[in-house]
């Protein structure tokens, strides 16, 4: 072992795949083993504890052990990708979709995008409200180009199962142990933050279609159309000041 | 397009006093209570996020105290190029913070894209001093300031090494004009652990370039130490932090504390410590 690079991509493999016997060479003393296990526990442990920061709700639906399970197959098999650890977890519900073992968990990938959701809106852009001065511009813009631009800390997620309910009652601070029916229809959300704190909103189908709409950057009338195949009495006037009030809408362009 | 260059009008100087670590059960505590402390200091990747409660108190508590921006993931010593879009986020970060410090470890973490999130050490030979010669210097050119770099405890050594790690640091602080964040815990760690001597390997130091020491709690787990960050600080590195400073003089010091966080009062309390031992110090060399 010569360079630095491949002593680093040995050092790596050994902590990954938790086997010392690719550098045990280079270390010296006589316990070198024992010393790299403590790297090997220490990196596994930090990605273990990030994963569990973002995913408490998952955490509980399967248990301490299990979740351990999970994450140190994740960790091993999707290595981070990034020096900032807050980033690491992003792939984690599709892995959890894709690993035989949760495979009984149906609802369990929704449940860990919503915790995604929850971690990006924590952490994503601040904005300001609408400015109300162009509110009257707002009033007069022809609907057919107008594009309203929602706030950046702001997620729509559809899932076929309940999992607001799942999510709600899997809190460390929720007062129910109320057991959630599965069967209970699906759930279309809006994640955004209100103040600080990470707030979830079931919308009725319209609203989450005009939101959606409006989020891929579709005009102010395609976005009404899709509402309106969704609720004929679909009120636009209604929608767009409650959430220009609630700061979900923060601006437009003409 | 990212700002990177930072202008220092507004950065508030990190004095040579102590400060602690700013951690979040403690923003609201900090903000009413305004304690008497000299600075505070973050891991720089924890506010990476755009926006929200982090970057909300950081900016609040920065109003009001000097600050520290200490990055734990930029990999100084990994072969190849740095990781670009992570200087630029710390670049981003410097110019909203306006940090009076910016440090970063003498160790390295990633492998190309696979990144192992810790700190590990190198092997302390020429090569790897090219190599965290030339990625501080392209880190200063880009952030235009000097960073500090940290000594990291370590568990094991190399056979590749050929440089004594104090003499190495010494270089790396020479070569590129950036400063040293001495961690007297980790020294202390890597004695018990590796049977560095601490004497030799403060001598070797540059004292006109350690511009803050580190002080910290650590463990014990079997027949190695281990660097928790989670209790206070041991007689022992009391005992070290006293030798270091008869060297440099006062300089900016910190408590760190990143695991089982307690009240604040603590490390308020090891803080006034550090400052006695300071100050009963500088009074022996003045």
């Amino acid at each position: 072992m010569h360079s630095l690079r491949e002593l680093q991509a040995a050092f790596a493999c050994a902590i990954l795949e938790q086997d010392p016997s690719t550098i045990d060479g280079s270390v010296c003393g006589g316990n070198g083993r024992e010393r790299l296990s403590v790297y090997a526990g220490n990196v596994y442990h930090n990605l273990r504890e990030a994963l569990r920061a973002v995913y408490p709700v998952v955490g509980k639906l399967v248990g301490e052990r299990f979740f351990d399970f999970a994450a140190n197959r994740y960790i091993h098999d999707h290595p981070s990708q990034s020096g900032d650890i807050q980033r690491f977890g992003y792939t984690f519900p599709t892995f959890l979709e894709h690993f035989p073992p949760a495979a009984s968990l149906a609802y369990l990938r929704d449940t860990a995008t919503l915790e995604w959701l929850v971690h990006e809106v924590f952490h994503a852009a601040d904005h300001a409200p609408f400015p109300l001065s162009l509110l009257s511009s707002l009033a007069s813009a022809g609907c057919a180009t107008l594009r309203l631009r929602l706030h950046p800390a702001c997620r729509l997620f559809e899932s076929a199962f309940p999992v607001l309910k799942i999510w709600e009652v899997n809190q460390s601070d929720a007062m129910s142990s109320e057991v959630v029916n599965l069967d209970a229809g699906g759930d279309m959300l809006l994640v955004r933050r209100v103040g600080f704190a990470v707030d979830i909103q079931p919308l009725p189908a319209a609203e989450f279609a005009m939101l959606q709409a409006l989020q891929e950057g579709q005009s102010g009338e395609e976005a009404y159309d899709r509402a309106l195949r969704c609720d004929p009495a679909f009120a636009l006037g209604e929608f767009i000041e409650c959430r220009i009030l609630d700061s979900t809408i923060v601006g437009f362009d003409l | 397009m990212h700002a990177l260059a930072a202008p220092f009008a507004t950065a508030q100087t990190v004095p040579a006093s102590t400060g602690v670590g700013l951690r979040p059960v403690h923003y609201r505590q900090i903000l009413q209570e305004r304690p008497r402390v000299g600075w505070f200091e973050v891991h720089s990747e924890n506010y990476f996020g755009a926006g929200g409660q982090p970057l909300h108190y950081l900016e609040s508590i920065r109003d009001a105290y000097p600050l520290s921006l200490h990055g734990v993931g930029l990999s100084l010593g990994s072969a190849g190029p740095l990781d670009e879009d992570h200087l630029c986020r710390l670049g981003d970060l410097i110019s909203r913070i306006q940090p009076g410090l910016v440090s970063e470890h003498l160790s390295w973490g990633r492998v190309g894209p696979r990144h192992l999130n810790d700190l590990l050490p190198l092997p302390y030979t020429e090569e790897a001093l090219g190599v965290v010669c030339d990625h501080i210097d392209e880190v200063q050119e880009r952030l235009r300031r000097q960073i500090l770099v940290e000594n990291i405890s370590s568990y094991i050594q190399f056979r590749q090494s050929t440089i004594p790690e104090g003499e190495f640091i010494a270089r790396v602080a020479q070569r590129t004009g950036c400063g040293i964040l001495l961690d007297v815990n980790n020294l202390y760690v890597n004695e018990a652990n590796n049977g560095i001597d601490p004497v030799a390997y403060l001598d070797a130091l540059p004292v006109s370039s350690i511009r803050e020491i580190h002080l910290a709690g650590h463990d014990r787990a079997g027949t190695l130490l281990i660097d928790t960050h989670g209790t206070r600080v041991a007689a022992p590195v009391w005992e070290l932090y006293a030798q270091a400073l008869d060297r440099c003089g006062p300089v900016a010091t910190l408590i760190e504390w990143d695991t089982d966080i307690p009240p604040l009062e603590v490390l308020l309390d090891e803080a006034r410590h550090a400052a006695t031992v300071m100050r009963s110090r500088h009074a022996f060399t003045t």
